[in-house]
C-alpha cells in the first residue's frame, strides 16, 4: 500500500516542480501579454455603462467618414514611411557591409544616433527647420530666391513620411545589414563570371537574397509607423492629415468611449496579423539558403569611382536624418527665441534653468523615465532569458508556446497595448491606474520580443556541454546557471539590457495613456510641452533626455563593444 | 524684470492702503490655521491647470509651497481638453489622481456636475470677489479662479497698425491667407468657447471662411503667441493677457480687442469628487481667490479676481464690447463645434 501510494505522490513531485516554472512563466506572460489583449476586444463589444455586449461600438468607430479616411491616411503614411526606410537603409546597408565607402564606421554610428533620437524629437527639430514661414531651410530660401511660396512644409503627408522615416530605417538597416554579412561572394562572383557587372550582380543576386531581411524589416517599420502618437500630434494636426493614433486619442475626449477605442483599435491588430501572414506566403516557396556550414568568404566590393557618390549619398541620409534636427534643437536649447538665429545676445542657460529647477516636474519625470526603463527592462530581460534557457536546452514541454507569447508584443502597437492594459488593470480590483507599476509592466510587455530576441542569440552560442560537466560533478541545475551561464551571457545581458533600455526610456505612445501625475515620464512631459509650442524648453529637456540616453549607450559599448545595438533582432 | 519689480511695489502699496476696509468675509487666520495643519497631513496634492501657462503654473505652485511649507503641489499643465480628459479616464476607473481641476472650458465643469463628480466647497475668499465672479456656480461646485479676454494679435513690425483686423471677421480675409494662426477646440477650452460664441454670432460659415485661409491650427491657445513670436504667422487668436506678458517681454505684438466682441474666458476650479488631498485642494483653492494670488496674477498682467487688485492689462472691461458665454451654451455647443471643427478644418 505505502508504495503504491508513495510512487504517485514521488512522480507528482518530480513532475511539480518543471510544471510550476512553466505554469509560473506562463501566468506571468498571461498577465502582462494575453490577458490586456483579451481585455481589448471584451472592451469592444461592450456597452458603454452598462451590462451586456453589442456590436455598436464597431459601427460608432467606423460609422464616420473621416474615421475610415483618418485609417486610410494611416495606411498610406506606413506605406511611404516604409518605402522611404528602404531608400535610405539598403543602400547605406549595403555601402557598410560591402563596400570600400569611405567612413563606414561614422555613418554606422550615425544610422546609430538616428535610433537613439526619439521620432517625436526629431519632429521638433524639423518644424524649427521646415516650418513654413519660420524654418530655417524656408526663411534661407525666400532671402535667396525672393520666393513667395515656402520651399518645403513639414506639417504635410511628406513632413510625417520624412520624419518616421529618419528615426525608422534604423530597423531596414539592421536586418539588412545581418543578411548581407550573411551571403558569400561566391555567389555574386558566380555572377561576375557569367558576365554581370556589378549593378547587375546587386540586383539579380545580392538583392533576392536579402529580400527576406528587407521585408522583415518593412513590416517592422510600417508597423512601428502606425503605432506613433507623438509625430502625429506635432505634425499631423496643422498638417490636417488625421491618423489612427490621433483619432484614438479623439475616443478619450468628453465622453471617454474606451469601447470605441477598442473597436477602433481591434483592425489595426487585423492588418498585423494580415501582414504577416502576407509575409510568410510571399517567402513561402522560395529558398534564401545561404548560409552553409562551409561558410563563405565575403569580400568588399570596389566601388572605385562611385566611392564618393555612394558617400555623398550617405552623409545626405546622415545630414537629414541627424545632424540637421539636432543642430537646430540644441540652437533651440540654448535660445531666447530660437528664431532669432545664432547669435551671442540670444545665448542663454534659462531653458535648462527652468526645466532643472524651476518646472516642478521636470526633475521627477527625468528620475521617472530612467528608473521605469531601467526596471522594467531588467523585468524583460530576466524573464525572457528563463523563458530562452528553457526554450533553447528543451526543458519543458510547450515550451514554443512561451516563445511566442514572447515575441507577440512586438507586433501590438504600442498605443494599443496601452487601452488593453488601460482596460484590464485600471479599474479595480487591482486599480492600477496611475502607479508606477502599470507603467513599468506595459513597458516590460513592449521591451521583451527584443530582450527575447537577444537573449536567445547569446543562449544559442553557449554549448550545454559547460553545463553538463557542472552536473556531472555534482552540482544542480541552478548552481549551473548561476556559475556557467550567466558569467559567460554577462556582456550579452548588459548588451540586451541597454539594447531595450534606450527605446524603453523613450517611450511615448504607451506611457500617454498610462501615466499619472505622479508617474509622468520625459516624453510625456515633452508632449505637454510642445502643446504651447514652447519649442525652447522642449529642446532642453529633450536634450538632458538626448544625454541619458547617449551615456547608457556609451557605457553599453565600453562593456559590450559597439556592434550590440547591430545584432539581428 | 523692473518694470514687474515696479509693478509689484505699486500693486503692494494698493493692497496695504485698502486693507483697513477689507474687514469683509474672508478666509480668517484662524480658519486658515486649522485648513494648513490639515492639508500639511496631505503632504501634497495634484492640480491639474489649463487655464495658465507652464511657466505661470509652475511659479504660482512655488508661491503656494512657500506660503504653507509642506504641502507640495504636483503641477501638470496641459490643455483644457487633455486635463479633462485625463480626469475623466482617472474618475472613469474610480482612482482620481487629480485633486483640483482647472480649465478653461467653462462647460467640462457643468458636464462634470451633472455626473456628480465634484465636490461642493465654497472658499471663504469667494465672497469677496469682483461682483460678477462670485457664484458663477450656485451650488459652490466650482469657482472662478482666472479669467480674460480673447482677442486678435498681430506682428507689429511686419503689419501696419492700420492694416490689422479689426474684427474677426477680417481674420477670414484672402489677404490674410497662409498667416492666421488659430488652436483646436478639442484641446483648448478657450478656443472652444471662441468657436461656440462665433457660431452664435456669424454662424458655421465663418470657419468655412477661414478655413479658405489655410490657417495654421495649433493645440493651446497659447501656440498662436508662439507662432507669432517666430515668424511663423502675422496675425492670430489669443488670449489677451499672454500677449500683453509677451509684449512686456519686449515681443513685437499688436493687440486688437475685435469691433465685435472680445470673448471672455473664465477659467475655473473645483475639488474633484473623491480627491484623496481634499485638505490641501481646499487650501489651495482659497489660495487661488485670494488677495495674494490676485496680486500675482496683477503682477503677471492677468486679470486679478478681486476688487482690491488694479488690473495692469491695459483693457477696461466697462469699455470694451464682450461676448459672454453661459456654461450651458459651451456644454451645449462645445461637442458640436468639436465635431463640426474637425469636419471643416480635417484636423
Amino acid at each position: 500500500m505505502t508504495s503504491t501510494a508513495a510512487a504517485p505522490v514521488r512522480a507528482w513531485l518530480r513532475f511539480d516542480w518543471t510544471m510550476l516554472v512553466w505554469l509560473g512563466l506562463a501566468a506571468v506572460l498571461v498577465f502582462i501579454v494575453v490577458n490586456p489583449l483579451i481585455r481589448l476586444v471584451l472592451a469592444s463589444f461592450e456597452v458603454r455603462d452598462g451590462v451586456g455586449y453589442t456590436f455598436d461600438n464597431y459601427l460608432t468607430a467606423y460609422g464616420r467618414p473621416r474615421y475610415v479616411q483618418a485609417l486610410v491616411n494611416t495606411l498610406v503614411m506606413g506605406a511611404g514611411v516604409a518605402a522611404l526606410c528602404v531608400v535610405f537603409a539598403v543602400p547605406l546597408a549595403w555601402a557598410c557591409s560591402r563596400t570600400d565607402m569611405p567612413a563606414r564606421g561614422f555613418v554606422r554610428l550615425c544610422v546609430l544616433a538616428a535610433f537613439i533620437m526619439p521620432p517625436y524629437l526629431g519632429a521638433v527639430g524639423w518644424i524649427l527647420l521646415a516650418g513654413p514661414n519660420a524654418g530655417w531651410i524656408n526663411r534661407a530660401w525666400v532671402a535667396m530666391t525672393g520666393a513667395t511660396e515656402p520651399l518645403v512644409n513639414v506639417f504635410s503627408l511628406t513632413g510625417l513620411i520624412v520624419i518616421m522615416a529618419c528615426n525608422l530605417f534604423f530597423f531596414v538597416f539592421v536586418f539588412t545589414t545581418s543578411a548581407l554579412e550573411l551571403v558569400s561572394s561566391e555567389m555574386e562572383d558566380a555572377a561576375n563570371i557569367l558576365g554581370a557587372g556589378a549593378v547587375r550582380t546587386a540586383f539579380r543576386i545580392t538583392l533576392p537574397l536579402i529580400y527576406p531581411a528587407i521585408l522583415a524589416g518593412v513590416i517592422v517599420v510600417f508597423l512601428q509607423s502606425l503605432a506613433l502618437f507623438g509625430v502625429p500630434a506635432l505634425i499631423a494636426i496643422p498638417a490636417r492629415y488625421p491618423v489612427v493614433t490621433t483619432q484614438l486619442w479623439q475616443f478619450f475626449e468628453s465622453p471617454v468611449r474606451v469601447e470605441v477605442a477598442a473597436a477602433y483599435a481591434i483592425p489595426l491588430l487585423g492588418i498585423t496579423i494580415g501582414l504577416l501572414g502576407l509575409q510568410r506566403l510571399l517567402l513561402a516557396r522560395k529558398g534564401y539558403v545561404t548560409v552553409s556550414g562551409k561558410g563563405g568568404e565575403r569580400r568588399v566590393v570596389r566601388l572605385g569611382a562611385w566611392r564618393w557618390p555612394m558617400f555623398g549619398f550617405a552623409a545626405t541620409i546622415c545630414l537629414i536624418t541627424v545632424f540637421m534636427p539636432l543642430v537646430v534643437q540644441v540652437q533651440a536649447a540654448f535660445s531666447r527665441a530660437w528664431g532669432r538665429g545664432f547669435s551671442l545676445d540670444n545665448l542663454t542657460l534659462e531653458n535648462f534653468r527652468f526645466i532643472l529647477f524651476e518646472h516642478q516636474m521636470a526633475r521627477q519625470s527625468v528620475f521617472n523615465s530612467v528608473t521605469y526603463a531601467a526596471i522594467a527592462a531588467l523585468i524583460a530581460i530576466l524573464l525572457s532569458l528563463c523563458i530562452a534557457y528553457i526554450v533553447n536546452r528543451k526543458l519543458l514541454r510547450f515550451s514554443g508556446v512561451l516563445a511566442f507569447l514572447c515575441m507577440a508584443p512586438f507586433v501590438i502597437p504600442g498605443i494599443v497595448l496601452a487601452i488593453g492594459f488601460y482596460a484590464a488593470y485600471a479599474p479595480p480590483p487591482l486599480a492600477l491606474y496611475g502607479t508606477a507599476l502599470i507603467l513599468i509592466l506595459a513597458f516590460a510587455t513592449r521591451a521583451l520580443p527584443i530582450a527575447y530576441a537577444s537573449n536567445a542569440a547569446g543562449l544559442r552560442a553557449i554549448h550545454p556541454e559547460m553545463e553538463e560537466a557542472v552536473r556531472i560533478l555534482g552540482g544542480g541545475r541552478f548552481m549551473a546557471i548561476r556559475r556557467v551561464v550567466a558569467p559567460l551571457l554577462k556582456r550579452s545581458l548588459v548588451g540586451a539590457w541597454v539594447l531595450v533600455f534606450v527605446p524603453t526610456c523613450q517611450e511615448l505612445s504607451t506611457a500617454i495613456f498610462l501615466t499619472g501625475p505622479n508617474t509622468r515620464v520625459m516624453s510625456v512631459l515633452l508632449l505637454d510641452l510642445s502643446e504651447e509650442g514652447k519649442l525652447e524648453q522642449l529642446s532642453a529637456l529633450g536634450s538632458v533626455l538626448l544625454v541619458i540616453t547617449v551615456i547608457i549607450v556609451a557605457i553599453g559599448f565600453r562593456i559590450v563593444g559597439r556592434d550590440f545595438m547591430l545584432r539581428r533582432t | 524684470m523692473k518694470r514687474r519689480d515696479v509693478g509689484r511695489v505699486v500693486a503692494g502699496a494698493t493692497a496695504a492702503g485698502l486693507v483697513g476696509r477689507t474687514a469683509q468675509a474672508r478666509l480668517s487666520a484662524d480658519a486658515e490655521k486649522v485648513l494648513y495643519e490639515a492639508a500639511r497631513a496631505d503632504g501634497e496634492f495634484t492640480w491639474y491647470v489649463a487655464h495658465y501657462s507652464t511657466e505661470y503654473a509652475n511659479r504660482y505652485a512655488q508661491a503656494f509651497t512657500a506660503k504653507y511649507p509642506g504641502v507640495k503641489v504636483n503641477v501638470v499643465r496641459a490643455t483644457s481638453g487633455v486635463v479633462y480628459q485625463r480626469a475623466m479616464q482617472e474618475l472613469k476607473v474610480g482612482t482620481p489622481q487629480v485633486d483640483v481641476l482647472g480649465s478653461a472650458d467653462i462647460g467640462h465643469y457643468l458636464e462634470m456636475k451633472n455626473k456628480g463628480q465634484l465636490e461642493t466647497f465654497r472658499p471663504a475668499n469667494g465672497a469677496t470677489l469682483l461682483p460678477r465672479l462670485r457664484d458663477v456656480d450656485p451650488d459652490g461646485q466650482y469657482h472662478v479662479t482666472g479669467f480674460g479676454l480673447m482677442g486678435i494679435i498681430y506682428r507689429k513690425d511686419k503689419v501696419k497698425a492700420e492694416d490689422a483686423p479689426k474684427s474677426w471677421l477680417d481674420l477670414a480675409d484672402p489677404r490674410w491667407k497662409n498667416q492666421v494662426a488659430l488652436s483646436h477646440p478639442a484641446f483648448s477650452g478657450s478656443v472652444a468657447t471662441w468657436v461656440v460664441a462665433m457660431t452664435a454670432l456669424h454662424g458655421w460659415s465663418y470657419f468655412e471662411k477661414l478655413e479658405k485661409g489655410k490657417p495654421q491650427i495649433g493645440r493651446s491657445l497659447l501656440d498662436t503667441n508662439t507662432m507669432l513670436k517666430t515668424g511663423e504667422r502675422l496675425v492670430g487668436i489669443a488670449y489677451m493677457p499672454q500677449a500683453v506678458q509677451d509684449i512686456a517681454k519686449g515681443e513685437p505684438l499688436g493687440l486688437v480687442y475685435p469691433s465685435d466682441g472680445s470673448v471672455l474666458i473664465v477659467g475655473c476650479s473645483a475639488i474633484v469628487k473623491g480627491a484623496r488631498k481634499p485638505a490641501a485642494a481646499r487650501l489651495f483653492m482659497e489660495f487661488l481667490q485670494s488677495e495674494a494670488f490676485s496680486r500675482m496674477l496683477a503682477d503677471d498682467f492677468q486679470e486679478p479676481t478681486r476688487p482690491e487688485v488694479t488690473s495692469r492689462s491695459g483693457v477696461s472691461l466697462a469699455t470694451t464690447k464682450l461676448i459672454e458665454q453661459s456654461a450651458a451654451d459651451v456644454l451645449k455647443g462645445g461637442p458640436a463645434a468639436r465635431e463640426r471643427w474637425r469636419d471643416t478644418f480635417g484636423a
